[in-house]
């Protein structure tokens, strides 16, 4: 109330009907309420704001963010688990009950170890439905890959593979993360584009700094292709690598490549067209 | 707010497993509250691109922070703050390009031209997410939390980092200040050509 006024103001209402006012200013408003028809009806109105902004669906997450949250937490887990992850490969069968104990749930980063005919290891990894091929090595990698892939032909040939488990490689996460039969299925899965995932702008640096958690052996480090290989060269010239990854990026097929530049990283978003003799980058940010 | 799943572990037990080194439960967590925390992101920060970097930047925080909650309130409750603070942080970010000043009637009519005339739009939602933007951060994320969202005073308070008091009054300013453009909704004009806009700041 404003001295003398006749009608109340709607702040004032406001206030008043969400019990902010009270003793004797609240019965005098209170009282002109009862006697005045002008400022009930806007009192009934300032109810109507509540009721309307209730009724009011909640909009559903699009399926874009969603997908998009999907990613950046199974890189968080990733984050978390990869050091024992990554340690199961050179114990298969636990390797194999930890992909069995990750298949319960949607919400995993189960690890499908397969076989590649060029004598490259190839890690495919699917969380929540999204995965990402990992080219670890091939005729000139390192001892440590060599061990590795060794270990995980391994691990999948004890990982109980199924043809009808490959079948399911694509489909929606309760089914997804079966391991794969990796002589029947290898090739077909490096083509899906189901299988790799899908980065962006938003979740490239945190998906790149939760791979920077691994220890530098542990991280693929060399592709196959002598193309993706000048690329690598193009950009990072002899700074040093700390991963190079197969992914797509905003849809594209993309390589993600690291590597440390002064005190930070550096991280290019290789196109496929990128070569020695091409700079072909989709992206780049820097990462800690 | 519910705060356990019928055929599931409570969101509580979910977060214990999660700290517990559990890589699927929050995971869970998030499917289950996503919607919710999608919403309260989307009609805090009015912009689709920054609700889904507020979200990010919150689910990020809560992964990491899990152990920091103590069981003072539901998880929910939780959440919503970690997602309302990220949602309030991304507008502090953009403070030097607002899109929209308080109470500011001309750009009201230029989000009302890209919407659609609200005396003639169908789709309700989007006169009320325009006019929330005409809020300032601190009473929409109030009326959001209470009036839309439905959480009480005190679990908004909690939410907001506030007290009830505060929560009262931001959400009795903003209802006040939406009014006039929302009141065509109800069905009856009359007093959006009656009542002026509230000009009272933000909290």
């Amino acid at each position: 109330m404003r001295g003398q006024m006749t009608h109340l103001d709607t702040d004032v209402l406001a206030e008043f009907r969400a019990g902010l006012i009270t003793g004797r200013r609240g019965v005098t408003i209170a009282a002109h309420l009862a006697a005045c028809d002008r400022c009930t009806a806007l009192d009934d109105k300032l109810a109507g704001v509540s009721a309307l902004l209730a009724s009011v669906p909640a909009p559903p997450m699009p399926d874009s963010v969603a997908q998009r949250l999907e990613v950046v937490l199974a890189a968080e887990v990733s984050g978390k688990n990869n050091y024992a992850e990554r340690a199961q490969v050179d114990r298969p069968g636990e390797s194999a009950a930890h992909d069995q104990r990750a298949a319960r749930h949607g919400f995993r980063l189960a690890t499908w170890r397969v076989l590649v005919p060029a004598g490259a290891a190839v890690v495919l990894l699917a969380g929540g439905g999204y995965g990402l091929s990992r080219l670890v090595g091939g005729p000139g990698s390192p001892p440590s890959f060599s061990s590795a892939a060794g270990s995980a032909a391994k691990s999948a040939s004890s990982a109980v593979p199924s043809a009808s488990s490959a079948a399911r490689a694509g489909s929606p996460p309760e089914a997804a993360a079966a391991p794969v039969n990796p002589a029947a299925s290898a090739g077909s899965q490096l083509r899906s584009p189901n299988r790799i995932v899908n980065l962006s702008p938003a979740t490239l640096g945190q998906y790149v700094e939760a791979e920077l958690r691994l220890p530098l052996a542990l991280r693929p480090m060399q592709t196959a292709s002598s193309r993706v290989r000048g690329c690598i060269h193009l950009l990072a010239a002899s700074a040093p690598l700390q991963l190079v990854e197969s992914a797509q990026f905003k849809g594209q097929p993309a390589t993600i490549i690291v590597a440390r530049t002064g005190q930070d990283d550096t991280v290019w978003v290789a196109g496929p067209d990128c070569s020695a003799g091409h700079r072909d980058v989709l992206d780049t940010v820097t990462v800690p | 707010m519910p705060d356990a799943d019928e055929d599931g572990p409570s969101d509580q037990e979910l977060l214990r497993r999660h700290v517990a080194g559990d890589s699927d439960a929050f995971g869970e967590l998030f499917r289950r509250h996503r919607d919710r925390l999608w919403a309260v992101a989307l009609r805090t920060v009015c912009d689709p691109d920054e609700a889904a970097d507020a979200l990010q930047d919150a689910m990020v925080s809560a992964f990491r922070r899990a152990a920091d909650f103590r069981g003072e309130s539901a998880v929910t409750t939780w959440l919503h703050r970690i997602v309302v603070n990220a949602s309030l942080d991304r507008l502090r970010r953009r403070a030097a390009r607002p899109a929209l000043s308080a109470g500011d009637e001309q750009a009201f009519e230029a989000l009302v031209a890209q919407d659609g005339d609200p005396a003639r739009a169908v789709d309700t939602r989007l006169d009320v997410d325009a006019a929330l933007r005409i809020l300032p951060p601190q009473q929409r994320a109030a009326l959001v939390v209470v009036d839309m969202l439905g959480f009480s005073v005190a679990d908004a308070a909690a939410i907001l980092e506030t007290s009830p008091g505060t929560v009262k009054s931001r959400c009795a300013r903003a209802r006040a200040r939406l009014l006039p453009y929302v009141a065509h909704l109800q069905g009856n004009r009359s007093a959006s050509e009656s009542v002026s806009p509230a000009q009272g700041g933000d909290t």
